[in-house]
């Protein structure tokens, strides 16, 4: 398949921040939503190259960081049972606790297990009837339906020794409460392209129109950051509020139907705290 | 290699290219709609300016 690598390329990169910059006439502060466009915005360079009317922020923060501490005790109390291996996506081990976190819990002999996937502890939950498997279930909407496969297999199989300690949060009410906060300043944002995946883009016209922000679903390798900076930064020297998206070749407008069911098959929204943040009504 | 899971994709088939996220195939890679950025820049590259450029943007449907 062609187009892949095409997206890391530092010419039409360059070529596109030329473009940024004749089209910019004021400041603009623009977020991006996913931890993860932060990575490339940093990795890439991007951020250093910027025109300087531009301003980042990054935000509102990555599932990992914004669970709440108490789940994060939770977990490192699950953890140090005798009878209970507790698995989890490699970066939530570093995240601190109160006194602790999960890696310094792994090195005193508890059994934490990092895994790429959570189908995978269903798998261990299989091997270990004896043992209580506990997934500590992070994630946006992205992740929430992968988490949730992993608890219909577990049903499926007749697996009854294996559960999740759930956090998910959700991005557009974060969103909301980012912008109603009479502190934030932001003039646009890129959403995060693959929470879109699963969820479509219907849930940004509401805020697109209410707030007039405009809102460019975005991808994550260096060229769809680029570009979606600059859908915004068009959009925002217009003066128009817009749901764009850049992420076409990934992103459906109606999003993944089979995903979405599953979510709600398992879960159901509740408020949430955002570690540092505080509760955010209906954001988990 | 690692396995994946096609449950959330019932229509992939082989020889598609599918995002994979923790596992989980989320959606299959649209070439037509990723061509759209390069159709685009391409323009940008040639004419150095910004005139006519908006119908090669990915558009939202």
């Amino acid at each position: 398949m062609k187009y892949l690598k095409e997206y890391r390329d530092p010419v039409l990169a360059r070529k596109i921040l030329d473009e940024i910059r004749r089209t910019v006439t004021r400041p603009w502060s623009i977020m991006e939503v996913c931890g993860g466009q932060t990575h490339s915005l940093v990795k890439n360079g991007i951020i250093d190259v910027l025109p300087s009317e531009i301003t980042m922020i990054h935000g509102p923060g990555c599932p990992v960081c914004v669970t709440p501490i108490h789940l994060i005790d939770a977990a490192i109390d699950l953890a140090m049972r005798p009878n209970v291996i507790l698995c989890s996506f490699g970066d939530m081990l570093r995240v601190p606790g109160s006194n602790q976190n999960l890696l310094e819990a792994k090195a005193q002999g508890a059994d934490v297990r990092i895994l790429y996937s959570p189908l995978e502890a269903v798998a261990i939950a299989k091997d270990n009837p004896t043992k209580e498997v506990v997934f500590f279930a992070v994630g946006f909407e992205t992740t929430a339906p992968a988490n949730a496969l992993s608890l219909v297999h577990a049903k499926r199989e007749g697996i009854t020794n294996y559960s999740i300690l759930a956090s998910h949060v959700l991005v557009p009410p974060a969103i909301k409460a980012v912008i109603n906060d009479p502190l934030s300043k932001i003039d646009g944002f890129l959403a995060a392209g693959h929470v879109c995946t699963i969820m479509g883009n219907g849930q940004y016209y509401p805020l697109a129109s209410e707030y007039k922000v405009p809102i460019v679903v975005t991808g994550f390798e260096p060229i769809d950051v680029i570009q979606g900076i600059l859908m915004v930064v068009k959009q925002l020297e217009l003066g128009t509020h817009e749901v764009e998206n850049q992420y076409s070749r990934i992103v459906r407008e109606e999003g993944n139907k089979e995903a979405r069911a599953i979510i709600e098959q398992v879960f159901e929204v509740s408020d949430q705290v955002w570690r540092g943040i505080g509760e955010i009504p209906s954001s988990g | 290699m690692k396995s994946a899971s096609l449950e959330m994709l019932p229509t992939a088939e082989i020889g598609d290219y599918v995002l994979v996220h923790v596992g989980v195939a989320i959606s299959k890679v649209d070439e037509e709609e990723a061509k759209k950025t390069f159709d685009y820049l391409r323009e940008i590259g040639e004419v150095g300016e910004l005139e006519d450029i908006d119908e090669y943007l990915p558009k939202t449907e």
